[in-house]
């Protein structure tokens, strides 16, 4: 099985987050203006541009979207208040706001709004709209809605002021605000013409989501011509754009579902670009002077699971066990097997390139060191545990051959991994009932900030994992009160302590022994040479609006 | 009243008593991928809301809400049944529109394709068997029957990559999957047959890069039928050969080819005509195992993404079309059939 | 009369013979033949002289063909030519096992309602009508999904989708024999139903149900790959040859993976048509064969 259900969600990437406060603003609003400047020219003959994708989207509706593909969609035809620099995910720049501010504890957040934006109607973006597009990502409670978590007030005092109030500091708001399951949507269009609600209740009452599948309402460089789900989605350049127009007048992004497909359009010159090529590929364009393939860090991975509290997981109580499993692992050959060494090592569940994951020592392979913490643990004998996994293949990686790999690896230490590849369906339903001794899963952020992944992996209270692995609560088998009281800090921290506070976070996530990250894979990006300007966004997967032509 | 005892008496009571069961058939097919679909245990909750979402209660509970998942097995099964009567296949986890309108959709799709390997097998089973009986037990006629022989034979979905890896990968001659050239518009939708909208919207350029495109599915499909047609005719004009009426015609002078076409041919084709119709089932089947291969975006292709993904609404709107297509194609070749072959009793 | 009874026994038992040689001479069944026994080993003993291990991988990643690997490596470096002779041993002991289920659960079935008739047979003949209007691969798909892929859920979808078959043939041989002379005869004599059914009509009914038991074991091999190239039987890393084609189609331009498990398939669909048709001609050549 390929890659993921249709319908399942995939999440998109992120940079490290330093700090993007108001000074930093202010220096890039000064060096590049606030809209656009004239020098583009729209060039009416630039050719229709193909994206040759397996899409996994599950819907257009931008409170509902929740996937790779949706990110491309949403970061084309809608806009966020707060852009990410395409080359430096560090670094925010203002989009449809022109300056924000967070108050001292990170609890009331201030954005003023470009008077200038526009969406394709050409009706101007008022903070009402921002208000509308916000409830109604809280209010419909999609898979997304979780980013609104705490929100105690969201209010509109004037036309360009937009002011958000948690009842608890949250740092990573302005994170959440690039990403862009917060983009801004055409309230009055989507009321009127689609019967969008944003109100509380929407839930129950909305019934918009078919309308999104043939309207965009947005103010993004593109709009939404048509979606045929299983062939193509079509994208039109916006006329109306309030920021510098597209190059490309049309965008078709079709659904090609292999990657050898994928690399065949690409070399016949019937496609412009391939995200998802295999890495072989990168050898086979080699000679092609028409194609240009490369490949490019990602901030998701693929990890090992190891749950304590599930039923037939005795054997890993205790830790000593835990880290002798991952002392075992042969990373290096991890990497060569599932990836071909297109990818790297990651030493927490916090990725390479997020704050808190430098100065985190790498995992490396010590077969000796876990044959005597085995013994220490009175297992040297060793034992056989269950790995249900789910039958996947996702960003490259194919859980058979990783799992097959660590089957052989923890041979070493005598435990026998006794794999059982599953369906995603099935593997829900197990891991929901008694949980699942060992297993494997990937993760990609929703957006740049490394809260996300101690509130998902953290063995606190509430945390998905630690219902997983039966941790949480104290006198669980895996507990770890210094997580939460980090975190809340964290929450509250300035930019500069965040750093070294997620640090921290992530050495205590290592510490726990749950999450064994395996594979931090690259992804293999690939173009017609004539187009300039590629890039792997880490909030918006691809950015079309700003692709051009080599002149 | 006694029983009918003329023709359209006969017909008329057994279309009527075919049509009447339908019905129940198709009740009990709904009953059946609907106990399949759900009284398993597994979880499509994963495909709507993601794995990352499972443990958040409250997005977890409004999914299932807006699914029909929180009630009970037979308050789902009544709503169903209730939205069935109305013609609401409700809508698909995946694609989170209306089951009824992605079939609809696909529908074009998967028939442009199953008929045109009905014809090409129809036809080219004709004219092979045809040879093969022309030149009973020469070489001609061996090469014939293996050729049939082995069509029936072949996994379709590994000839359709065979074919494709021949002629498209390696020689070039064919264009590769998908309906239409890569970077052309699909003609103005009016019977979603392209190659009919092409024609009736006066897009005539559109014409052979479409039929170029259905060449090597249809081919892939077609052959099995085109087995055992070429079978059927060689046999049945083996036989028809033997009768009294063509040595009949024999006596009278004819030339031997007339007396070969006109009445032996002739009726062969009678069972030709039944195969063919039956063939439905089995080009259905083709189809959801090629169409994956060939990029086709039809009805086969959405059963595989329904399947793989465990979207109920859309598992059970595929068998419930698909048992009615062929219901109906087999009552329509019955009536053909009595209708072509006055002899046949009609009970 | 025992002597004259033993004259036509020996008569019976040699003409059988005769029949049976001559048959197995026609190149066809002599094809059918051939092509059984060499997967009979195969499956017996390629675990014994196979070069190399079909789980493990022995060399880099979609070599082509070679001396070394006669059908090359697959996308995780693992002997193709292993992998499709292993193959056998996952699809064709599960066909046999749907074959003899879907034959003795629709024999009885379709013995008994052919037989008694009335309301048991129309219960049975509705059930049939029901499942054979399903065509058949959306059926077991549906089957498949619900269960979770896996070679055992998929013997149960299929023999979910085979047996009616069985039970439809059973019962048409059944009705027609009923009314045959010695039938009728044995009634006068006062047998019971259940000594009838036994010694007079099952003996008859056998012969088409062996012969379509033989020629459907390729479709039902075939019938198993196809759904393991939808994901839904055989689970990697299992070397089924449908699966094996799935993943030849995600390597298309690495021909070598995916023609092997095709041309074994072709030959095992292939040679048991031709055996059925051999068996048909030895149990009863008065049926009509092949001009």
């Amino acid at each position: 099985m390929k890659n993921l259900n249709h319908g399942l969600v995939k999440r998109k990437k992120r940079g490290r987050l330093a700090i993007a406060g108001v000074a930093l603003a202010t220096l890039v609003i000064a060096s590049c203006g606030g809209s656009s400047s004239s020098s583009t020219d729209t060039d009416s003959s630039a050719r229709e541009l193909i994206v040759a994708r397996d899409m996994d989207i599950n819907s257009l509706d931008p409170s509902r979207t929740y996937c790779d593909t949706c990110q491309i969609y949403m970061a084309a035809t809608y806009e966020t208040l707060i852009g990410l620099d395409v080359n430096d995910p560090s670094i925010q720049i203002p989009r449809i706001a022109t300056t924000w501010e967070a108050n001292a504890d990170n609890t009331v957040f201030t954005f003023a709004l470009n008077s200038d934006a526009k969406f394709s109607d050409g009706s101007s973006i008022t903070s009402a709209d921002v208000k509308w597009s916000w409830e109604r990502l809280m209010n419909i409670k999609g898979s997304a809605s979780y980013f609104l978590d705490g929100v105690s007030s969201l209010e509109a005092p004037d036309d360009a002021t937009v002011v958000v109030t948690f009842a608890a500091p949250n740092s990573a708001f302005l994170a959440i605000v690039s990403s862009t399951y917060m983009s801004i949507v055409n309230s009055k269009v989507a009321s009127e013409e689609g019967n969008a609600i944003a109100a509380s209740g929407a839930d129950t009452t909305d019934l918009a989501e078919q309308w999104f599948f043939t309207n965009s309402a947005g103010s993004g460089p593109y709009t939404l011509e048509s979606y045929t789900e299983g062939d193509s989605l079509v994208l039109v350049r916006n006329e109306n754009y309030w920021g510098t127009p597209a190059v490309f007048p049309k965008v078709t992004i079709k659904q090609v579902k292999d990657a050898s497909a994928q690399l065949q359009l690409l070399q016949n010159g019937d496609a412009d670009i391939a995200m998802q090529l295999s890495f072989d590929s990168i050898s086979q364009l080699d000679g092609n002077a028409s194609v240009v393939a490369t490949p490019k860090d990602s901030y998701n991975y693929v990890y090992i699971a190891l749950s304590p509290g599930a039923k037939g997981a005795e054997n890993l109580k205790d830790p000593k066990v835990r880290e002798a499993i991952k002392l075992a692992i042969d990373y290096d050959g991890m990497i060569d097997i599932t990836v071909a060494g297109n990818g790297k090592k990651q030493a927490s569940p916090i990725p390479n390139g997020f704050t808190g994951s430098a100065d985190l020592a790498l995992p490396a392979q010590d077969i000796e060191k876990a044959k005597a913490l085995m013994a220490e643990a009175g297992k040297e004998s060793g034992f056989s545990i269950d790995a249900i996994f789910p039958n996947a293949n996702v960003y490259g990686v194919d859980f058979n051959v990783m799992m097959q790999k660590a089957q052989q690896d923890l041979k070493a230490i005598n435990i026998e991994l006794v794999l059982q590849p599953v369906e995603w369906a099935k593997w829900s339903e197990t891991i929901k009932a008694q949980g699942i001794p060992i297993t494997a899963v990937y993760f990609a952020p929703d957006h740049t900030d490394s809260s996300q992944y101690v509130q998902y992996f953290g063995m606190i209270e509430g945390s998905s994992w630690a219902k997983r692995a039966g941790g949480g609560a104290a006198g669980t088998p895996v507990s770890n009160p210094t997580e939460k009281d980090l975190l809340a800090k964290a929450l509250a921290a300035g930019s500069d302590a965040k750093a070294g506070l997620y640090t921290q976070l992530g050495q205590e996530l290592i510490n726990d022994l749950v999450i064994l990250p395996m594979v931090n894979p690259q992804l293999v990006i690939a173009n017609a040479s004539d187009i300039e300007g590629m890039h792997y966004s880490a909030c918006c997967n691809l950015e079309l609006g700003k692709l051009t032509l080599k002149k | 009243m006694s029983a009918p005892t003329s023709y359209w008496g006969l017909m008329f009571r057994f279309i009527f008593r075919r049509l009447v069961v339908m019905p129940f058939l198709l009740f009990g097919i709904v009953t059946i991928s609907f106990a399949i679909s759900r009284f398993i245990p597994s979880d499509p909750l994963i495909s709507i809301v993601g794995e990352r979402q499972l443990n958040n209660p409250v997005v977890v509970a409004a999914a299932k809400q807006r699914w029909g998942l929180d009630k009970s097995m037979f308050g789902q099964y009544s709503s169903y049944m209730g939205n069935l009567v109305k013609g609401d296949l409700g809508i698909s986890f995946r694609t989170k529109t209306p089951v009824v309108g992605d079939l609809i959709d696909r529908l074009p799709a998967t028939f442009e394709l199953a008929f045109t390997a009905m014809f090409f097998g129809t036809v080219g089973g004709v004219l092979l068997g045809v040879l093969a009986a022309s030149r009973r037990n020469k070489f001609a006629d061996h090469v014939s029957r293996l050729f049939a022989l082995v069509g029936s034979s072949l996994p379709v979905f590994w000839l359709g990559l065979v074919v494709l890896y021949v002629f498209y990968a390696r020689l070039g001659l064919m264009p590769g999957p998908g309906r239409l050239p890569p970077r052309v518009d699909s003609p103005e939708h009016i019977t979603g047959f392209y190659l009919f909208d092409a024609m009736l919207t006066g897009n005539f350029s559109l014409v052979w890069p479409i039929l170029q495109r259905l060449l090597l599915p249809a081919f892939a499909l077609g052959w099995g039928l085109m087995g055992i047609i070429s079978r059927l005719v060689r046999s049945s004009m083996l036989d028809e050969l033997q009768a009294d009426y063509v040595r009949t015609a024999r006596a009278k002078g004819l030339t031997e080819r007339i007396v070969f076409l006109k009445h032996a041919l002739r009726n062969a084709l009678l069972p030709v005509l039944t195969v063919s119709g039956f063939s439905i089932a089995s080009l259905l089947t083709g189809a959801v195992l090629t169409e994956t291969i060939f990029s086709w975006n039809g009805v086969g292709s959405y059963a595989v993404a329904a399947t793989r993904s465990l979207d109920y609404p859309a598992i059970n709107g595929v068998c419930i079309l698909g048992g009615m297509i062929f219901l109906i194609s087999n009552l329509v070749t019955d009536v053909l059939y009595a209708y072509a072959d006055p002899k046949i009793r009609l009970q | 009369m025992s002597a004259n009874k033993l004259e036509i026994d020996t008569e019976k038992r040699q003409s059988r013979l005769s029949r049976v040689s001559n048959v197995a001479k026609r190149p066809q069944v002599a094809f059918g033949l051939v092509i059984g026994i060499f997967w009979l080993i195969v499956l017996c003993a390629v675990s014994i002289w196979a070069p190399y291990d079909p789980l493990e991988a022995v060399d880099s990643r979609l070599l082509a063909p070679s001396m070394s690997h006669l059908l090359g490596t697959d996308a995780l470096g693992r002997d193709v030519l292993t992998r499709v002779l292993f193959g056998a041993r996952e699809s064709m002991p599960i066909a046999a096992a749907v074959i003899i289920c879907a034959t003795v659960i629709g024999t009885l079935l379709g013995a008994v309602a052919g037989y008694v008739g009335g309301w048991v047979d129309a219960v049975v003949m509705r059930i049939t009508d029901v499942v054979m209007a399903f065509p058949a691969i959306l059926l077991a798909m549906a089957i498949s999904a619900a269960l979770g892929p896996g070679l055992r859920n998929g013997f149960i979808a299929i023999l979910i989708v085979w047996w009616p078959i069985y039970a439809r043939l059973v019962r048409g041989q059944v009705l027609s024999i009923k009314q045959r002379e010695h039938v009728e005869a044995a009634i006068s004599i006062g047998a019971t139903r259940r000594r009838i059914l036994q010694k007079h009509v099952m003996p008859m009914a056998i012969t088409p149900v062996l012969v379509n038991a033989t020629m459907d074991f390729g479709q039902v091999v075939l019938f198993l790959a196809s759904l393991s190239f939808l994901g839904l039987g055989a689970l990697p890393p299992s070397p089924e040859w449908g699966s094996m084609i799935t993943e030849g189609a995600k390597n298309f331009y690495q021909w070598w993976i995916a023609v092997g498990p095709g041309l074994a398939i072709l030959t095992v669909v292939l040679g048991f048509n031709f055996l059925g048709d051999g068996l048909r001609d030895v149990l009863d050549p008065r049926s009509k064969g092949e001009k």
